[in-house]
């Protein structure tokens, strides 16, 4: 287990290095130039060749890499060019958001997407199933910037139950922090209980068949306990997976979901880095959205080993 | 994980968040009255106001930092730091001397080295400053409270240039900040203003927080604008940062944020009709709407080809694109200059009044040199401004029959390209859509963008001799008649010869909570003064 | 085999007793409606594509007028006789500009479907087949698959201007490390095969090989992945121009009829409405299809995808 471990942390270091070559050499090429937006709408062109001159933007492409890679290795990811604090620091100040979103949003989907899609292949068939697939089709055909504004609309600004915008940290308190992440977990979590409701119950129904379901059922045991306990824990394997391929979906939905709820998180830093060429931040952001991404296949692999005693590394 | 202790974990939990919920609003309650919650125009990604020129960058630092002389309503420069000035009867010696007690946010107080350093700092990056740093002599610490600036030849605008709102404002900082170099930022934020800047609260894209710091000494007029007593009757500002409009607007219905620079105007009634908001014009100096043709290359640098433009511009569509129904935000501007700033004439607009002629411009148009080239129109689309005058603009060339290279592009990319002087077919560019505030176009040491220098003028490089003779005669100019009737050969020369393409004048809304009091009109969002009830 | 006794009576034809019938037969319907009426899902995702297709292509005929017009005096104006959809902020009519967004959106998710198809089951093929190149190529892959894909489309959209070609591409590219992955899957798997080794050894060249036992193999899965990326790229497209990274408004699109909306959609709602509905029905329609198509190439897919 322990090697296995260490091959496969091993094995994504190369996956690493090429995103953090790709990223940085999308951005090295692109048009636009921070140096003019920092500069301002009345500066001249020597006044904007000497602000990108003093943050090194016109060295070529090889040194500015190799600093960068130099400076990585040192676990400093430089500093951002338009506010000039390290991007670690802007990393950590927005990563509680976007962590907390994910994770609300991860607990609240899979505790209604799985029992939900359980139901669905319990009732296979049946009109039940038929509502409840019917929904999870619409769950990812409506865009999440829509979901997103109807529930502010209805929930926050009519019904008044919850805000409208932001975020609390959990250091003010528990339920102010889910206050304000709710909406923006059902938002992002409606794509995300579809998925998981129909891998669940594609494989709920292939398990359903099996014969040790049938010998549970012919020694009497119960429904709930057949559905959750014997047939769930076999199907979980796939279900696993989409969840951990899902987390990518999630990322890319918090920035959306960050833009219409106003939640300080990575998602936006992201976008706004990107579309001004903040070029150390989109970097130190790529990279850690690559790690995570990694780690989270890791423990993937990892759940299998707990659900399903026979895969062994 | 067995039934037990999950059971025990979720009862932890549920005490937990019990507790939290109750503890919280009790707190909150005080604290709230004390703390005012601001929407601000952008993001405040930097926060070096010689650095880095963008207004919202100017609004957070005129709480920080604080200047030598400010501009009243009347746009007249009032003492602020200064206790007395002195000039030489040649003109050549000008003499400061700050008021007493003066402070900085680490409880330093405010020296003449320390003014020396910020001017000089400043004078590298601004345009009037860089006038007075080309015939500069000397600039010193004559003694703690004393500054004196020598020159060698007269400069009567001094005082306009020390008091300006236009960025870079001269903001005084401490000597150790303001020997960094003018293109580098700053790190340190210790100002001479009412507000601390809490630094450690600040999340460049999220939030910005200021707290009021008790060691500043008012002055005992009234405040107007830049100039008087900056009395904070708040404890604290938040600045909310909320890129999304629509977030904004719920978030001010909702009480969750207590005022609002600048809603948008469609969004407006809904925030007229809730009874817990108040609306009104922002600025009244608002901003003129632009695009500007490159004099470079063809086909603009036929002036044929411009006037024809500008014939066939229609400045309502503009501004209507802009504003909606609302006649209380808008007014046509057959000129360059701000209405209802003293300088501010029509000489000249003929062209941009009545009802649009296009057979004439048409004809104009073909009596020129256009032989049918695409014009590459550069729009950025992240601003709402140009990306709304940047559709009405391809109507108008389609209506002339003029043929659009239209390319949509972001505000980034905007500044990057219209810095090229190539031909449009090689990187370069035809005409790109901006705006100014109105603040920066009421007087030409200000307005960078109505010299016609030609190579060094602004983007578009405009060469017109005859718009730069009355620039100099302004400059000159020893009254206000001689400055007006300078102003107005000027904007006749300038819409003859076309510098730009001025799209109309309008000005934006602001919104806030009827429990906050104290909000006054202005180009910056003034806090002083400004009190909320719970 | 020993010839059957000749003494052994054979036995008269079998007179099975007539039992009636306790079900009446199913009439197995052969055929194209046949087949609609076994897999309804494929009817009504493909009835409701099929709709919207229409709408694309006779957009100029359906009622509607030049949606680039502007005409601001009138803008905002709430659904009326004059605009049954009403008008937008620079005063063009809603109505045709969704008719003629329905062409972008689905010229964006078809072009995406196809292109990264292709790309994908070359990249696939060549990963699966040759050995020296698969690792590389699945660590490419690998890391392209980490970034987030509508990060990845945001940073390649900011390196070019807007355009629908290049949204084009950047979906795309956004979304071939998933098709090369399952198409390697396909091959890696296949290759094991006991008639893909009997060929190799019958000495059939690669290339035929391919053609002949790998393709119609991987055409089943693909095709179901090709309608997921279909309804996925449109998505994308729609928050692509949300962000401000998209197709130029000068183009009508249904995800940027929304972008230009969304600041105002509490005091006029119509705006970004109908595009939402036109988006959803379509997305609707394409996953329907996909799950149809799935269910009846092979049920076993669901697992996969």
């Amino acid at each position: 287990m322990f090697s296995f471990l260490v091959r496969r942390i091993l094995a994504t270091i190369p996956v690493v290095v090429i995103v953090a070559l790709f990223v940085f050499s999308l951005l090295f090429i692109a048009p636009g130039d921070p140096a003019a937006v920092i500069a301002g709408d009345q500066a001249t062109p020597e006044q904007v060749e000497r602000i990108r001159e003093s943050l090194g933007l016109d060295r070529p492409f090889l040194v500015q890499f190799s600093e960068w890679a130099w400076r990585l290795m040192h676990a400093d990811l430089g500093r951002s060019i338009f506010t000039n604090l390290p991007v670690t620091t802007m990393i950590a100040q927005r990563i509680e958001p976007t962590l907390s979103l994910m994770l609300i949003t991860l607990l609240f989907s899979i505790f209604v997407a799985v029992p939900v899609g359980v139901l669905a292949a319990w009732k296979a068939g049946t009109i039940i199933d038929r509502i409840i697939m019917g929904f999870a089709v619409l769950g990812f055909s409506v865009p999440v910037f829509v979901v997103g504004y109807l529930l502010a609309y209805v929930v926050a600004l009519e019904l008044e139950w919850l805000p409208v915008q932001g975020y609390t940290p959990i250091a003010r308190g528990v339920w102010p922090w889910l206050e304000n992440l709710i909406l923006p977990a059902i938002a992002l979590g409606f794509v995300y209980i579809a998925l998981i409701a129909r891998i669940t119950r594609a494989t709920m129904l292939e398990v359903l068949q099996q014969d040790y379901i049938r010998t549970a059922r012919a020694k009497g045991l119960a429904q709930t306990p057949i559905l959750f306990i014997h047939a769930l824990k076999n199907a979980s394997v796939p279900i696993v997976t989409v969840i951990g391929i899902g987390v990518a979906l999630l990322i890319g939905g918090a920035v959306v979901t960050e833009s219409v709820f106003a939640i300080p998180g990575l998602g936006r830093l992201t976008v706004d880095a990107i579309l001004r060429r903040d070029y150390p931040v989109i970097q130190g952001i790529v990279l850690l959205f690559s790690f995570v991404y990694v780690l989270v296949n890791l423990g993937v692999d990892l759940i299998y080993t707990l659900i399903d005693p026979r895969i062994r590394y | 994980m067995d039934r037990r202790t999950f059971l025990k974990i979720s009862a932890g939990a549920s005490a937990f968040a019990a507790s939290g919920g109750i503890a919280a609003p009790a707190i909150a309650q005080g604290a709230a009255a004390k703390t005012l919650r601001f929407v601000p125009q952008a993001n405040l990604a930097n926060f070096d106001p010689i650095w880095g020129t963008q207004y919202v960058v100017r609004n957070a630092s005129v709480m920080v930092w604080d200047t030598l002389y400010g501009f009243d309503e009347n746009l007249q420069p009032q003492r602020q730091m200064v206790e007395a000035e002195e000039t030489s009867d040649d003109g050549l010696i000008w003499t400061f001397k700050l008021r007493s007690g003066l402070k900085f946010h680490d409880g330093e107080p405010v020296l003449a080295k320390d003014v020396v350093a910020s001017l000089a700092r400043w004078s590298a990056r601004d345009s009037m400053g860089l006038m007075i740093k080309a015939i500069q002599q000397e600039l010193v610490a004559v003694d703690d409270r004393t500054v004196k600036w020598t020159l060698k030849k007269p400069f009567p605008k001094m005082l306009l240039a020390l008091g300006k709102n236009s960025t870079p404002m001269a903001f005084i900082m401490p000597e150790r900040v303001a020997k960094t170099d003018p293109f580098k930022q700053i790190e340190e934020y210790v100002g001479s203003g009412p507000m601390r800047f809490a630094k450690a609260e600040w999340v460049p894209g999220a939030k910005a927080v200021f707290e009021k710091f008790d060691g500043y000494q008012p002055r005992q007029e009234k405040a107007s604008w830049l100039a008087g007593g900056k009395n904070m009757l708040v404890e604290r500002i938040e600045w909310v940062v909320m890129p999304d409009p629509a977030t904004a607007s719920a978030a001010l219905q909702n009480g969750e944020v207590d005022w609002w620079e600048n809603p948008i105007t469609d969004l407006v009634p809904i925030l007229k009709k809730n009874r817990n908001i108040a609306v009104d014009i922002a600025d009244p100096l608002g901003n003129i709407g632009s695009f500007r043709m490159n004099h470079l290359h063809p086909p603009f640098n036929d002036v044929k080809v411009r006037r024809a433009v500008l014939m066939a511009l229609d400045q309502e569509e503009y501004m209507r694109a802009l504003v909606g129904d609302d006649n209380n935000v808008w007014k046509p501007v057959p000129g360059y200059f701000t209405p209802g700033t003293p300088l501010y004439t029509e000489e000249g607009g003929e062209v941009l009044k009545g009802k649009r002629d296009i057979a004439a411009a048409k004809k104009l148009l073909s009596e020129s040199s256009y032989k049918g080239e695409p014009v590459t129109c550069v729009v950025a689309q992240d601003q709402p401004i140009t990306k709304a005058m940047g559709d009405v603009t391809a109507e108008l060339l389609k209506r002339l029959g003029m043929n659009v290279d239209f390319v949509a592009t972001d505000w980034g990319t905007t500044g990057q390209r219209r810095a090229q002087k190539s031909p449009p077919g090689q990187g370069g560019w035809g005409m790109f859509h901006t705006w100014h505030a109105g603040a920066d176009c009421v007087n030409p040491a200000v307005y960078t963008a109505v010299r016609a220098t030609g190579d060094t003028a602004w983007f578009g490089w405009p060469n017109i001799p005859s718009v730069e003779t009355e620039v100099a005669a302004w400059f000159e100019a020893k009254n206000l008649d001689e400055e007006k009737a300078a102003i107005a050969r000027l904007n006749k020369a300038g819409l003859e010869n076309v510098i730009y393409a001025p799209t109309g004048f309008f000005m934006g809304y602001q919104a806030w909570r009827k429990n906050v009091s104290g909000i006054v009109k202005g180009p910056i969002p003034f806090p002083w003064g400004v009190s909320k009830t719970a | 085999m020993t010839p059957p006794p000749a003494d052994v009576v054979p036995l008269p034809a079998a007179a099975a007793p007539t039992l009636p019938d306790l079900w009446p037969p199913v009439k197995i319907r052969r055929g194209f409606w046949g087949f609609l009426r076994r897999n309804p899902t494929i009817a009504i995702g493909g009835a409701l594509l099929l709709i919207m297709l229409f709408i694309a292509v006779f957009a100029p005929y359906l009622g509607t007028v030049d949606p680039t017009t502007l005409n601001t005096p009138r803008r905002t104006r709430a659904p009326s006789a004059e605009a049954w959809f009403g008008t937008d902020m620079l005063g063009r009519d809603i109505y045709s500009r969704v008719l003629y967004g329905a062409r972008v959106s689905l010229t964006v998710g078809f072009a995406v479907a196809i292109l990264a198809s292709v790309a994908g089951l070359t990249i696939g093929l060549v990963s699966g087949m040759v050995r020296w190149a698969d690792g590389l190529i699945m660590r490419v892959m690998d890391g392209l698959m980490s970034i987030p894909s509508i990060l990845l489309a945001i940073a390649l959209m900011a390196l070019t201007r807007g355009s629908i070609g290049n949204v084009v591409l950047a979906i795309t590219i956004a979304e071939i490390p998933r098709v090369s992955r399952l198409v390697r899957g396909v091959v890696l798997s296949l290759r094991e095969q006991p008639y893909v080794d009997a060929a190799v050894a019958a000495g059939t060249r690669t290339p035929m090989i391919i053609l002949r036992h790998i393709l119609p193999n991987t055409l089943a899965p693909m095709t179901v992945q090709a309608t997921y990326i279909c309804a996925s790229a449109m998505i994308v497209e729609a928050i692509l121009s949300f962000i401000g990274a998209g197709v130029p408004p000068i183009i009508p699109s249904w995800g940027n009829i929304m972008a230009d909306g969304r600041a105002l959609w509490q005091a006029k709602p119509f705006i970004v409405f109908f595009p939402a509905i036109f988006l959803s029905i379509t997305v609707l329609a394409v996953n329907l299809l996909g799950d149809g198509l799935r269910d009846a190439l092979d049920p076993r897919l669901a697992k996969a995808l």
